[in-house]
């Protein structure tokens, strides 16, 4: 967050869940619970000691009813840009990490008369808090949980055991997919959609619900990008006039920061908004990877978090 | 004043045709009719198939009040009451449009077309609809203003959010006017200042709507000079 207010943690269990996904417990430094969240909601995990800081969102995914620990679960990313290998090399029990306070971008809908989860991958963390949630609400709901082979199934085991019937499972290696018409098509008045997982799954369930009817209202999604990598550019902050080289490997958020200016953010994923940073000048073009800005507002502004340019010179509000 | 510029009021537009819908119920009272059949007409010429996906629940015009009758305990609503009467005699032009409307609805491929007698068997009805809806349906509701915000009631318990629901103002805007002081809620309210026939007090009509309730808030309004009123003007018809 702006200005950095983060909480001391340090890593008391990890546990491999799948051939990919890590599982780390965090508990506050020095004793004491943790701030309460509700389910849906992402953390963002500081992490220091390597050549250089990494900021990545992690999804809370133990139950917001026990605030003793967080829990957040760790894809290893193949094009990793340091942070998810970070987590899966560096960090053991007892290592020390900051975290900034909980931010729920995929809330369950309060007057939802039912709910239909759709996961792909590690796109079940957020489902995990959000079922802690559900257990207690007495609201119909179902889960699709789609993932490569039965192996990368991560808290399958504990699924089962808690959903039952409402579990539904999908494996890639059995050629088993979801019947999206078949699920969005027949559903009462009053249900809404939530989708996380990768950017086709969650493009073919909105699309889906679109074609049979569902409003913007009823449809939720979250996926947060991680940074692209891309051609080094150069800008200029005018406010703080300062020059700022972007590397390769390295976001514009990532750069400024280095640079040791402050922006606000709350996901570093190009969902929340809350980096919005007007764009003064330009010769050239932005490559906007951000879910967040309207066609419009592309080109005056630019989410720094993972956006990038291709340009001669860039000048931000900042 | 306490009665303006207040964000809760609810605000209608002429009845569009959404296409993104993929099945279409419509409620329609008195001048109602005309506006749903303007939508309908707007569907067919846009060659949508939709309209063999189309509930039509009607209250033809002129055969009911605008809202469940309540006993004219104070002046003010039987002055209402009448003033309703004599509005519906002068407009009989509205009705005979109404009429006609009704007419070429019914004569549209449409999966549903109902009449009913009054306001509370068409919300019976309208209720068990919704019940057995699928997600896609998009609401229009169309007539005086506290029949919209009876349906609105409703829909909102079945989760129906504003992206979901179109509504045309027609006809009376005589209010559900709410007494904060003693919960009873006036029907057929058209002046500024109402007699709560549950307690008596003299309310204040003011524009902070509660669409859980479909009613306006009545606030005590002459709780510091006890029986000093503004003048009571006929404003809401």
């Amino acid at each position: 967050m702006s200005g950095e207010q983060t909480l001391d943690v340090e890593v008391s269990a990890i546990e491999q869940l799948t051939p990919l996904i890590k599982h780390f417990t965090l508990a506050p430094v020095g004793g004491g619970a943790m701030p309460a969240f509700s389910g849906g909601s992402h953390i963002v995990v500081v992490m220091r000691g390597g050549a250089r800081v990494h900021r990545n969102p992690y999804s809370l995914l133990s139950s917001p009813l026990e605030l003793g620990t967080y829990q957040i679960g760790v894809r290893r990313m193949e094009e990793s840009r340091g942070g998810s290998h970070f987590m899966h090399d560096q960090v053991a029990v007892g290592t020390r990490l900051e975290i900034a306070h909980p931010v729920n971008l995929f809330p369950l809908d309060k007057i939802a008369r039912k709910h239909v989860l759709i996961a792909g991958g590690i796109g079940i963390t957020p489902f995990m808090a959000q079922l802690e949630d559900l257990h207690h609400a007495g609201v119909p709901y179902e889960l699709h949980y789609g993932v490569r082979s039965p192996e990368h199934a991560a808290f399958l085991p504990r699924l089962r055991e808690h959903e039952g019937e409402r579990l539904h499972m999908y494996y890639d290696s059995e050629s088993q997919g979801i019947d999206f018409d078949g699920l969005l098509s027949n559903q009462p008045l009053g249900t809404h959609v939530y989708v996380c997982g990768p950017a086709g799954l969650i493009n073919r369930v909105t699309a889906t619900a679109q074609s049979w009817g569902w409003p913007d209202s009823h449809i939720h999604w979250e996926q947060f990008s991680a940074p692209p990598v891309g051609d080094a550019f150069e800008v200029f902050l005018a406010r703080s006039k300062v020059a700022v080289h972007v590397p390769p490997d390295r976001s514009l958020m990532e750069s400024i920061e280095a640079a040791g200016v402050e922006v606000p953010y709350l996901c570093r994923g190009g969902v929340c908004g809350f980096c919005q940073t007007r764009v003064l000048e330009l010769d050239g073009e932005i490559l906007h990877n951000d879910h967040y800005l309207a066609e419009a507002d592309r080109g005056k502004f630019i989410m720094p978090c993972v956006s990038r340019a291709r340009c001669k010179s860039l000048v931000l509000d900042l | 004043m306490l009665v303006t510029g207040i964000k809760s009021k609810p605000v209608y537009a002429p009845l569009r045709a959404d296409a993104r819908g993929r099945y279409h119920l419509m409620l329609g009272l008195g001048s109602g009719e005309v506006a749903l059949l303007r939508v309908l007409q707007e569907m067919q010429d846009a060659a949508a198939e939709g309209l063999a996906r189309t509930r039509v629940l009607l209250i033809p015009g002129g055969a009911a009040p605008d809202a469940p009758a309540a006993p004219a305990a104070t002046d003010a609503a039987a002055a209402a009451a009448a003033a309703t009467d004599a509005a519906a005699g002068a407009a009989q032009d509205e009705a005979w449009a109404a009429h006609q409307a009704r007419g070429e609805i019914e004569r549209m491929p449409l999966l549903e077309v109902r009449s009913f007698p009054d306001v509370p068997s068409l919300l019976a009805e309208f209720r068990s609809v919704l019940a057995d809806s699928l997600m896609g349906t998009r609401l229009y509701v169309a007539g005086p203003e506290s029949f919209i915000g009876l349906a609105m009631r409703i829909a909102l318990e079945f989760n129906l959010n504003k992206d979901e629901i179109r509504a045309e103002q027609l006809g009376t805007l005589a209010r559900r006017v709410y007494c904060i002081h003693c919960r009873t809620t006036a029907e057929n309210v058209r002046t500024n200042i109402v007699r709560c026939p549950g307690c008596d007090r003299w309310l204040l009509v003011r524009d902070h709507y509660s669409r859980r309730l479909a009613a306006y808030m009545g606030v005590m309004v002459d709780a510091e000079a006890p029986g000093e009123l503004p003048p009571v003007r006929e404003v809401f018809v």
